[in-house]
């Protein structure tokens, strides 16, 4: 009785257009005052405590990355390099917005940012050649929900934080669904494309997917610096979230230069000579090389016993003088150390006037307004999703105290449910608890419950986060509240009801992918296992 | 009357910022948005510069853990009412979208009463006993329980010539490191005041968002209406 009391104050207060975090909390703290003995105190101290939750640390830092990296000019660079891998297949354009969203959602792991980034320049080229803009739109609302499931994912943190389980292993386990997804997504296009005979771009040529790929470089390297760190045992994903965030900012404010004081000032002006450029270009890729290599063989090698930095050093400063020395044969069209010398030295004129740009503008650029705006939009989304989920995990806790969890369990269990029955249980929940919540608020409290009741079922834990993940994926797209839906009727003019229906069959595509998902727990089990040996679970 | 001493503290806090507020709303704007943008800049650069410290050069500061947590939860709990100010918090709004004028606006109102009480609840559960719910203690409580003990935190320390100026022992007390948790409640209850104020003299529609991306998707509202 006390509990049911509980669960309709909760949805109550959430139908009447509380807040989500205040419908969960106060609930839980009217339950404690009037059903229980316990002292306020302890609830008061457990609001400070959610920011000594180690692993929820890595959540503003993930955001704070997101929000540099859709400052500007990086969802173009995924589009280009999209377009010059798959664009040549038939309805190639909408194939490479799928796999622009997959590269971007990598890198924001926010599904309406990456709406917002690649739909508003992907779906104008799409119209421009010719395809429906509902066909267009459906996609890149379906597309953009790949951010939760494909790594880095904040909705992968908040599950691994609510139930112990490791983020590295979550984050992996994310991988080949992720994928999987994006090629179903891209195979349905197919079949679209070639009944309504849509029209294929032309192969732009290795030159152009190798110039996109280097030009899309210095983003996707950010998702290197994540999962390497975490996989290389070097990094904690708290630290590798760190270490991401000051990377972006980095990329976004003095190497894209897409923000802040030198968003006009291109690296290479048009008034250097060939010679400097080809002098300069040639120093760029040793550097980027020997930066590159030293970062890759501290994450393989970091627990190799004997492989000091300066050993690394060398051999890293050897290879990529040699790259250097490569690039002046082909470019500079010459064998003389004497003219490559002078070429190289010609491009430290482009290098120490860039370097004196960066110096000067330094701390404008830390310190500017533009950098200020970034870092505000991201501390305000974080606020508003801890504000979440230190309510829920007070909602969480007092669920626990009152060992709710353990009475649903053993109704279920009595009930004989068994692991393939709870699986629809648990889908079919979650599909209508994700038609109204934001996805981390609804995880919270859903899998304190569901999760001892998997565990007694003999469920993976992981397996059954990436379950729940899809899940939240599919509760985006579907209507009433489809964050996506209402995110692409917003940029598009379109009305919600059009979307819907737009969004319509490719949402079938990713029901077929849940089902796929649920009962092949091998898609998300293999590759943690894999990379980080069996995983030890205890119930 | 010793033991409320606390509660008129936050109490005079609140009427200093709204006076503050009434004559340079702007200021309390800047400042308040300054101050989370000074908490996630210091947030992340410790931890970046505690994993270069680390890793690159063998040392660290031992505080370095604890420290980014207490500025975790001190940015997490000076949200909460920022959040309430500027109508951030994710909220279900199909049914106050749904309802007739007046009705939405009562249940608007409603929605940012949750707000008082919540914040007054947990500063001080004591009032409950009015309504007859046997309840007690909360925020205010705790703090002046650690106020009256003054015992330090784990790591954190002063530095030296803090210790030395001031004559305090050398780890930060934790009733200071605390503070912001019966502050922060005080400003969330005083929000959420105002909010009701605010929704009453229909200045303002809600207290909630519908989703997360309102901001982002007003920023690019119909940019491709006419593709």
């Amino acid at each position: 009785m006390d509990t049911l009391i509980l669960f309709s104050l909760v949805l109550g207060f959430l139908f009447v257009g509380v807040p989500v975090g205040l419908s969960l909390g106060l609930s839980s703290i009217l339950y404690v005052a009037i059903f229980t003995n316990e002292s306020l105190s302890s609830i008061a101290i457990s609001l400070f405590g959610v920011g000594t939750h180690y692993t929820l640390l890595a959540i503003p830092f993930f955001i704070l990355a997101s929000s540099f990296m859709s400052t500007g000019g990086v969802a173009k660079r995924l589009i280009r390099f999209a377009i010059a891998a798959v664009g040549h297949f038939r309805g190639g354009l909408a194939m490479a917005s799928v796999l622009a969203c997959m590269m971007f959602a990598a890198l924001s792991g926010s599904s309406p940012a990456t709406v917002v980034a690649i739909g508003t320049i992907a779906i104008a080229g799409m119209r421009q050649v010719g395809y429906s803009k509902d066909f267009a739109a459906g996609i890149i609302a379906n597309a953009g929900t790949l951010g939760i499931l494909i790594p880095p994912s904040i909705v992968m943190v908040v599950y691994a934080a609510s139930v112990d389980v490791s983020v590295g292993r979550m984050f992996l386990a994310g991988v080949i669904p992720g994928i999987l997804a994006g090629l179903m997504l891209m195979g349905a296009i197919y079949v679209v494309a070639r009944y309504k005979n849509l029209p294929a771009q032309p192969w732009a040529g290795f030159g152009e997917l190798f110039a996109g790929a280097k030009d899309a470089f210095w983003g996707l390297f950010l998702i290197v610096i994540i999962m390497g760190g975490i996989y290389g045992g070097v990094f904690t994903p708290t630290e590798a979230a760190a270490a991401a965030a000051v990377y972006a900012a980095f990329v976004a404010l003095f190497i894209y230069r897409d923000m802040g004081p030198f968003k006009d000032e291109p690296w290479v002006l048009e008034t250097d000579s060939q010679e400097s450029v080809t002098g300069f270009k040639a120093s760029v890729y040793g550097v980027t090389f020997l930066l590159v290599a030293l970062i890759l063989s501290f994450f393989a090698l970091s627990d190799v016993e004997g492989i000091t930095l300066t050993i690394r050093f060398q051999w890293s400063c050897i290879a990529s003088i040699a790259l250097m020395l490569c690039y002046l044969c082909w470019r500079g069209q010459t064998t003389s150390p004497l003219r490559m010398a002078w070429l190289v030295g010609s491009g430290l004129k482009i290098w120490s006037r860039n370097l004196c740009l960066m110096m000067r503008g330094f701390f404008p650029a830390i310190g500017g307004h533009e950098t200020k705006q970034v870092i505000l939009d991201a501390t305000k989304t974080t606020i508003m999703l801890m504000f979440i989920i230190a309510n829920a995990l007070l909602f969480a806790h007092t669920l626990a105290a009152e060992r709710i969890p353990q009475t649903i369990t053993e109704w279920m269990l009595s009930a004989g449910f068994n692991w393939f029955t709870f699986l629809i249980a648990v889908n079919i929940l979650l599909l209508l608890g994700g038609q109204f919540m934001e996805p981390s608020g609804l995880l919270l409290i859903v899998a304190p419950v569901v999760f001892p009741i998997a565990m007694e079922l003999g469920i993976d834990p992981i397996h059954l986060g990436i379950i729940m993940v899809v899940n939240m994926e599919i509760g985006m797209i579907t209507p009433p509240i489809g964050l996506n839906l209402f995110v692409t009727s917003g940029i598009t003019g379109m009305s919600l009801a059009r979307v819907v229906k737009a969004a319509a069959p490719f949402v079938a595509v990713l029901f077929v992918f849940l089902i796929i998902v649920t009962y092949v727990p091998w898609l998300s089990t293999w590759l943690p296992t894999l990379v980080m040996g069996p995983e030890i679970v205890t119930k | 009357m010793a033991g409320y001493t606390p509660h008129l503290l936050l109490l005079g806090l609140v009427i200093a910022l709204f006076v503050w507020e009434h004559f340079f709303p702007k200021a309390v704007d800047k400042f308040e948005d300054n101050l989370l943008i000074t908490l996630m800049m210091l947030l992340t650069l410790v931890s970046f510069g505690q994993v270069v410290a680390r890793y690159f050069f063998n040392t660290g500061w031992s505080a370095a853990l604890e420290f980014t947590m207490v500025i975790f939860s001190w940015l997490i709990l000076v949200g909460m009412s920022y959040g309430i100010k500027h109508g951030t918090h994710l909220g279900v709004d199909i049914l106050v979208k749904a309802a007739p004028k007046p009705v939405a606006k009562w249940l608007a109102i409603f929605g940012a009463s949750t707000g008082l009480i919540y914040g007054l609840i947990l500063l001080d559960a004591a009032w409950l006993q009015m309504i007859g719910i046997d309840t007690r203690s909360g925020a205010i409580n705790y703090w002046s329980k650690m106020y009256k003990v003054n015992i330090g935190t784990e790591e954190l320390r002063w530095p030296v010539f803090i210790q030395e100026t001031f004559g305090v022992k050398d780890r930060v007390q934790r009733w200071l490191v605390l503070i912001i948790l019966p502050v922060s409640l005080a400003l969330l209850s005083f929000r959420s005041l105002q909010a009701m104020v605010q929704i009453y003299k229909g200045e303002r529609n809600m207290v909630i968002a519908g989703h997360e991306a309102e901001d982002l998707v007003n920023e690019n509202k119909d940019v491709l209406k006419d593709v």
